[in-house]
């Protein structure tokens, strides 16, 4: 198999279940893509007009891009990506590609608090031992765990649904630049120009899984793209965790569909850390975040009681059992210094 | 020949005698209306005519002149038909002149009954500074009851009038009711939980601090704002009789509040309903209804910004100056804002349980929409949680009338300093004493939460309230702290 044929049957950004259809119809992917340039087999203008590219222009344009492409079995392309069925045979990146396997943390769009400050905490948490995170840049859940990632100035990943030169959604390109900044990496098996189609999320997905040794979901409706995760991942060998939710909540049915068809749920950052080891090994031991800033009396009651997700400040002073004025002046001290921060009306751990 | 009756104009909200001259000449019959009329004043002479012939007096059939002074006040409406009839007897010698020493105001139908008309408060006010007993039409003389010093007899038609002026007894009208509860105001014990805002309303109405509540839908915030009203202090007497006067200005006579009014116009309101204004002679709008009381804009996402611009000045001034041709009035509108918002546009971005569907360039453009120069003047900006149901089932809260006696020890301690604390400028603020621990703790702030000049000083405004509240004299870390968290962005 030519490095050729594949990259150029890659740059026609087709379906992954249609380009195997393809290749297996005329025997290799130099077959396909000149049954498709041909016009043997019906495609789009676009396509037809891709496939006739030549290599050396796919490779200057990904040059010109600052893409690189890795080829299945070749340098770079991870391994524990490569042995699954089905794995793309070309990745297109930027940044650096983990060779090890890394933990996959996902979500719905439409993620609540919860869901929310979990996957932020678990992305810190994981990125904190080391061990790369990986996820899809999606709003929600995903893009939390990258922040938590950037947060531990960990590797994270992000696998894309759409072309390298794209940033879907557009407002997370500061997100991405700061994963790619920090040492990750961003991975799609779209060429250069392919727009986030909804149908091309569904196969992303098995990259997510494939890319990660297991698959956290942090919050997932009965449907949606982190169901379609989790399944790739049971398909790939892969171990799924899933955080338990209320068990009335829509937000949440996902998550606990899974459990009870025997996904393991999670509890809190060290006990997933705790299961994880078991799996990818031991990760480093967190660096030492210096000694943590003294707090004393309602600063600490009130740091105590706040959960991963943020609360109001009202929830929070009502758990760590302080009036709320005293809850107001000391949310103050620590917001000084640094221990939480304020997003509209909600107080989260962290800066 | 000549006769003067004395009546009444408004100048913004405030009455002015006008007095109604009216001089009895030789000449070729005509009736000249002079002095800035409106139509309907200009009306008057055949109104005047009819009602003097249906009362069984003679019409002077010479040239009459009637001028309205000061003549650069412009008049508006039916009111000076009383005052010119009267002045026409008196100045034709058909009754005795001692008929000119009244104020009187009333519209006169054509067979002589006296009808209501607008001005009554302004009428008495005149009359209780001029001495003279007042005559009103039934409708206009309860307006005028209120005022404590004013003589006001009630005329039912143009010949009561004149035995009421020369002295026969005329009928007083009944007292003004006690002003029953409004309505607008709620007790702020029925709040259940939500004890960052009642904190937030507390320190508002203590300082009279500008106040912004964003929360989800249902999550309270016009309750909340309706208890405002009740945590200030009562209105002192000279307040009441203002805000009763900007009432009856707009054409809505009250009976004297005791209480804050709150005004709470809907954000497709025009510019001239809100601010003032309108065709004619200018008529005061909702801010000037709020006058010594509460403006309250619910949904302030929703205001057109043009409306926000045209708040801005006024509510930072205390009044509305409008200028038109041949008119400047200005409207008193000593006004405290108190405004809710959604914190995203489907109102769910933060809350504990369900999930915000806006995608965040839209929360974004959102909250642009607040920012800009209205926003800066809102001292306290909290957010509003939706209550937990187990809240629902708690007790009762503190009552209103509580907070109101913390509130007014605060406002004394302002009224001793000179200003609200909500007027305080950064000289004045700096000009405050601070503990050095307080001023450590703003400077550290101002440095890790990227203060701006402005939301420095609007934090050491709420931090002076905080320590008003605490009544204490320089303020310190605790109240300095407090207010970071009450603070608005920025």
């Amino acid at each position: 198999m030519s490095d050729e044929a594949r990259l150029r049957l890659a740059f026609c950004g087709l379906h992954p279940d249609r380009a195997d259809r393809l290749k297996r119809a005329f025997g290799s992917p130099a077959g396909a893509v000149g049954a498709l340039a041909s016009g043997r087999v019906a495609a789009p203008e676009a396509v037809r007009a891709a496939a006739a590219l030549p290599f050396a222009a796919c490779r200057e344009r990904l040059a010109r891009l600052g893409v690189t492409p890795l080829f299945r079995g070749g340098a770079g392309y991870p391994a524990h990506l490569a042995d699954l069925p089905g794995a793309p045979d070309v990745l297109f990146s930027k940044g650096a590609l983990p060779a090890q396997p890394g933990v996959a943390i996902v979500g719905t769009r439409r993620c609540t608090r919860y869901g929310t400050g979990l996957a932020r905490v678990y992305g810190q948490a994981c990125a904190a031992v080391g061990w790369p995170v990986i996820s899809g840049l999606a709003r929600g859940a995903d893009a939390e765990a990258h922040r938590g990632v950037v947060d531990a100035g960990g590797a994270g990943v992000a696998v894309l649904g759409c072309g390298p030169d794209i940033v879907y959604p557009a407002e997370h390109r500061p997100l991405l630049e700061s994963l790619l900044a920090g040492g990750g990496g961003m991975v799609t098996e779209y060429p250069p120009g392919a727009r986030p189609e909804p149908w091309r999320f569904p196969p992303r997905n098995r990259i997510i899984a494939g890319l990660a040794g297991a698959v956290v979901v942090v919050e997932a409706g009965e449907t949606g793209g982190a169901l379609i995760t989790a399944a790739a991942a049971l398909e790939q060998g892969r171990h799924v965790f899933a955080v338990p939710g209320d068990v009335g909540r829509a937000t949440s049915r996902g998550c606990n569909l899974l459990i009870r068809d025997g996904a393991t749920p999670v509890l809190d950052p060290a006990d997933l850390v705790a299961s994880l080891s078991l799996l990818l090994g031991p990760g480093r031991a967190p660096a030492p975040s210096g000694p943590a800033p003294p707090v004393e009396g309602p600063g600490r009651a009130l740091l105590a009681a706040l959960p991963p997700g943020g609360a109001a400040l009202e929830e929070a002073a009502t758990a760590a059992g302080l009036g709320v004025a005293e809850a107001m002046a000391a949310l103050a001290r620590l917001e000084v210094a640094g221990l939480v921060r304020r997003d509209g009306g909600l107080v989260l751990p962290g800066r | 020949m000549f006769a003067a009756v004395t009546s009444v104009a408004l100048v913004g909200i405030d009455p002015c005698p006008v007095r109604v001259e009216v001089h009895v000449g030789g000449g070729k019959e005509a009736f000249q209306l002079v002095g800035l009329p409106d139509t309907a004043v200009r009306e008057a002479k055949e109104r005047v005519r009819a009602a003097l012939l249906s009362s069984g007096y003679r019409f002077p059939y010479r040239r009459l002149t009637v001028n309205l002074a000061p003549a650069e006040i412009p008049k508006a409406g039916s009111a000076y038909d009383l005052p010119i009839a009267l002045a026409v007897l008196a100045a034709s010698g058909m009754v005795p002149a001692a008929v000119t020493g009244v104020v009187a105001l009333g519209e006169l139908a054509l067979d002589g009954a006296v009808r209501p008309a607008r001005g009554g408060l302004g009428a008495g006010i005149v009359a209780a500074a001029a001495g003279f007993p007042c005559l009103l039409p039934p409708g206009s003389a309860e307006e005028a009851a209120v005022v404590s010093r004013a003589e006001v007899r009630v005329v039912r038609t143009l010949a009561e009038a004149v035995a009421a002026a020369l002295g026969e007894t005329a009928p007083s009208p009944p007292s003004p009711p006690p002003e029953t509860a409004s309505g607008a105001s709620v007790d702020l014990a029925w709040v259940r939980g939500q004890a960052l805002a009642r904190r937030a309303l507390e320190v508002a109405a203590a300082g009279g601090h500008h106040l912004l509540m964003m929360g989800p839908p249902g999550a309270g915030k016009t309750m909340l704002a309706r208890c405002l009203p009740g945590m200030l202090p009562a209105l002192t007497s000279a307040e009441s009789l203002e805000v009763a006067c900007a009432w009856a200005a707009a054409g809505r006579p009250r009976p004297i509040p005791s209480e804050p009014p709150f005004r709470s116009p809907h954000h497709t309101a025009t510019p001239a309903a809100i601010v003032g204004g309108g065709s004619g002679v200018p008529v005061p709008g909702e801010l000037t209804l709020a006058h010594r009381g509460v403006l309250f804009l619910d949904e302030l996402g929703e205001f057109p910004p043009y409306l926000l611009d045209a708040l801005r000045q006024p509510i930072e001034e205390g009044w509305v100056h409008i200028a038109r041709k041949g008119i400047a009035v200005r409207f008193p509108c000593d006004v405290q804002v108190a405004a809710a918002a959604n914190p995203c546009p489907c109102g769910y971005a933060g809350d504990r349980l369900v999930a915000c569907t806006c995608p965040p360039a839209g929360v974004a453009r959102y909250r642009r929409r607040f920012s800009g120069p209205l926003l800066d003047r809102f001292d306290l900006q909290v957010a509003v949680p939706r209550l937990d149901p187990a809240d629902l089932c708690g007790p009762e809260g503190e009552p209103s009338a509580a907070v109101r006696s913390r509130v007014a020890v605060a406002r004394r301690l302002q009224a001793e300093r000179g200003a609200l604390n909500r007027s305080l400028s950064r000289r004045d603020l700096d000009a405050l004493q601070w503990r050095p621990e307080a001023t450590r703790l703003l400077r550290a702030a101002a440095d890790r939460l990227a203060l701006t000049a402005r939301g420095w000083d609007r934090v050491r405004r709420v931090a002076r309230t905080l320590a008003d509240l605490a009544g204490v004299g320089a303020v310190a870390e605790e109240q300095v702290a407090e207010a970071l968290s009450l603070r608005a962005a920025g």
